[in-house]
């Protein structure tokens, strides 16, 4: 058992989208009405164009672009569950769209770069928040 | 060639306070006795400073304190630029452009910090009771066991093995020419020599980096004072030339989603700098690269055309970054051994060096040095030179 959980999102108004899908159970990234890039970390407006954003629902799938095995205790809530693999995942759904996150399940040893990878939603110890992770594809 | 160079401005004094495991002193007391110790060397006084500059983020005294607790009343110039080491070029940039300006007539820059007894970079938080709540693009990434730059480190090492083949040796190779410069360092907070094997049992921090890969965290102040090369002239110390700079901070600060993480922020400044110096990387005599991480080193040194892609390690295990060899990289033992001053120790080293009062670890003849600043998706770059 972890005394601390881990660190909690400190939601604002442009992320809330974001949480608020995954808390329904899809995850979602902010995609411009105008010129259909979809960006991350979220924004008030698009990055490139300045139009309207919506949260729209990705595939869920990617490709491992690069990982580390975490192995010196540091983020808490997670200080005794060493060792376990960070992968940074580019989403099938824009190339450089990218996001980090912990493989579910995954020996260090059957990790490589290039990968596929598929969305899992858990829930986030600590509080009420839903988190996606990716495992690897079949 | 078009060179835009800042040659009229000149650093004259420098000065740091011991780097320790645990000051015991405040940020404020440690910089204090930076600014003094460089003011001195310069051959000046308090009365004579009109400006101050420094880089923090959120872990020191601001300017206007230091400038009180140094017995300056009046500032002409007071900046205090937010950042870590990603600003240790820009301060410096920043406070020659205030002299040549005419915004100021004598600049000290410092920076001070707790960096191993205080708020540590690489360590998430103290053992608090309450969840941590992370606000910005960490409220991603941070739920996930990933919020320190570490991490992120090892991260983008991974894609540059991948990529170009470079190896964990590489890097060792790095930390251990490194760590032999620091030997000669009385001042280096690490100074025993290593060799690969125990480069490579050191622990895993985040694989795959070790514990050597690490800059070793450290209290400590460094100041540098700045002024023109006019009034240089008439100064005890051989003034040193603030020749060229270049910045460049970019995609965001997002360590995530900048598109290629086998390159710095250095892919962009490099050209810029050597454009505006008007040389390039082989008039360069001695590097203070900024070395957070030894991977930091590595893609730098690519970047500014040191060497190619994939070479780094071959060209420090080869003797070429030592002395006799082609560049000497980080002659005091850089962040990693001599300790983490976020890069303004950099500077002093460069200052120190290049007015050839170095002792033992000296670069023969040295007349110019590169020193750079930041990683990953920000940073910046200066060219120092002797007064021709
Ligand atoms: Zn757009």
């Amino acid at each position: 058992m972890e005394a601390v959980p881990p660190p909690q999102p400190l939601i604002d108004i442009d992320s809330h989208g974001f949480w608020n899908a995954l808390a329904d159970g899809r995850f979602a990234m902010q995609r411009c009405s105008t010129c259909r890039l979809f960006q991350h970390p979220p924004a008030e407006r698009c990055n490139a164009c300045g139009s309207t954003v919506a949260y729209e629902e990705l595939s869920g799938g990617g490709e491992i672009f690069s990982f580390i095995v975490v192995r010196h205790p540091t983020v808490p809530g997670y200080l005794d569950d060493l060792p376990y693999v960070v992968a940074l995942v580019e989403l099938d759904d824009q190339p450089g769209l990218r996001i980090p996150t912990r493989l579910a399940g995954a020996e260090p040893t059957d990790v490589s770069i290039g990968q596929r990878v598929q969305i899992a939603l858990v829930d986030l110890a600590g509080g009420n928040h839903t988190v996606a992770v990716f495992e690897l594809a079949e | 060639m078009n060179a835009t160079t800042m040659d009229d401005i000149a650093v004259v004094g420098i000065g740091r306070t011991e780097f320790t495991r645990g000051s015991g002193r405040t940020t404020l007391g440690m910089a204090a006795e930076a600014c003094r110790s460089a003011i001195a060397d310069a051959g000046l006084t308090p009365a004579d400073i009109d400006g101050i500059a420094n880089f923090q983020a959120g872990d020191s005294h601001p300017g206007l304190a230091v400038a009180r607790a140094i017995g300056v009343d009046q500032l002409s110039l007071c900046l205090d630029i937010s950042g870590g080491g990603n600003q240790a070029c820009a301060v410096v940039a920043n406070a020659a452009a205030a002299v040549r300006t005419g915004q100021a007539n004598t600049v000290v820059v410092y920076r001070s910090m707790n960096g191993r007894s205080g708020k540590r970079f690489g360590v998430a938080t103290d053992n608090g009771s309450s969840p941590l709540a992370v606000g910005g693009e960490g409220q991603f990434n941070a739920p996930q066991g990933y919020m320190t730059p570490p991490q992120w480190m090892a991260m983008w090492t991974k894609r540059h093995q991948h990529v170009y083949g470079s190896t964990c040796e590489d890097l060792g190779q790095i930390a251990i020419t490194q760590r032999r410069h620091a030997h000669d360092n009385p001042h280096a907070i690490k100074r025993e020599l290593v060799d690969m094997d125990g480069y490579l049992n050191t622990r895993w921090v985040h694989e795959p980096l070790r514990l050597l890969d690490c800059t070793m965290e450290v209290d400590g102040a460094a100041a540098i004072v700045i002024t023109s090369l006019d009034r240089a002239r008439d100064l005890p110390q051989p003034p040193v030339v603030i020749h060229a700079g270049s910045e460049s901070h970019g995609q965001g600060g997002s360590w995530d989603q900048w598109e290629d993480p086998t390159v710095m922020y250095s892919h962009y400044a490099a050209p810029l700098l050597w454009q505006r110096a008007g040389f390039g990387p082989t008039d360069i005599d001695f590097a203070c690269i900024y070395d957070c991480f030894t991977y930091t080193v590595m893609a730098v040194m690519e970047d500014f055309g040191f060497c190619d892609k994939g070479e780094v390690g071959d060209f420090f295990s080869e003797g070429r970054a030592t002395h006799g060899g082609d560049v000497v990289i980080n002659p005091h033992g850089g962040l990693l051994s001599e300790g983490y001053i976020h890069g303004m120790n950099h500077h002093y080293e460069a200052v120190h060096q290049l007015r050839h009062h170095a002792g033992n670890r000296q670069v023969e003849g040295a007349e110019t040095a590169l020193v750079t600043a930041g990683a990953g998706p920000y940073g910046g770059a200066l060219v120092y030179t002797v007064d021709a």
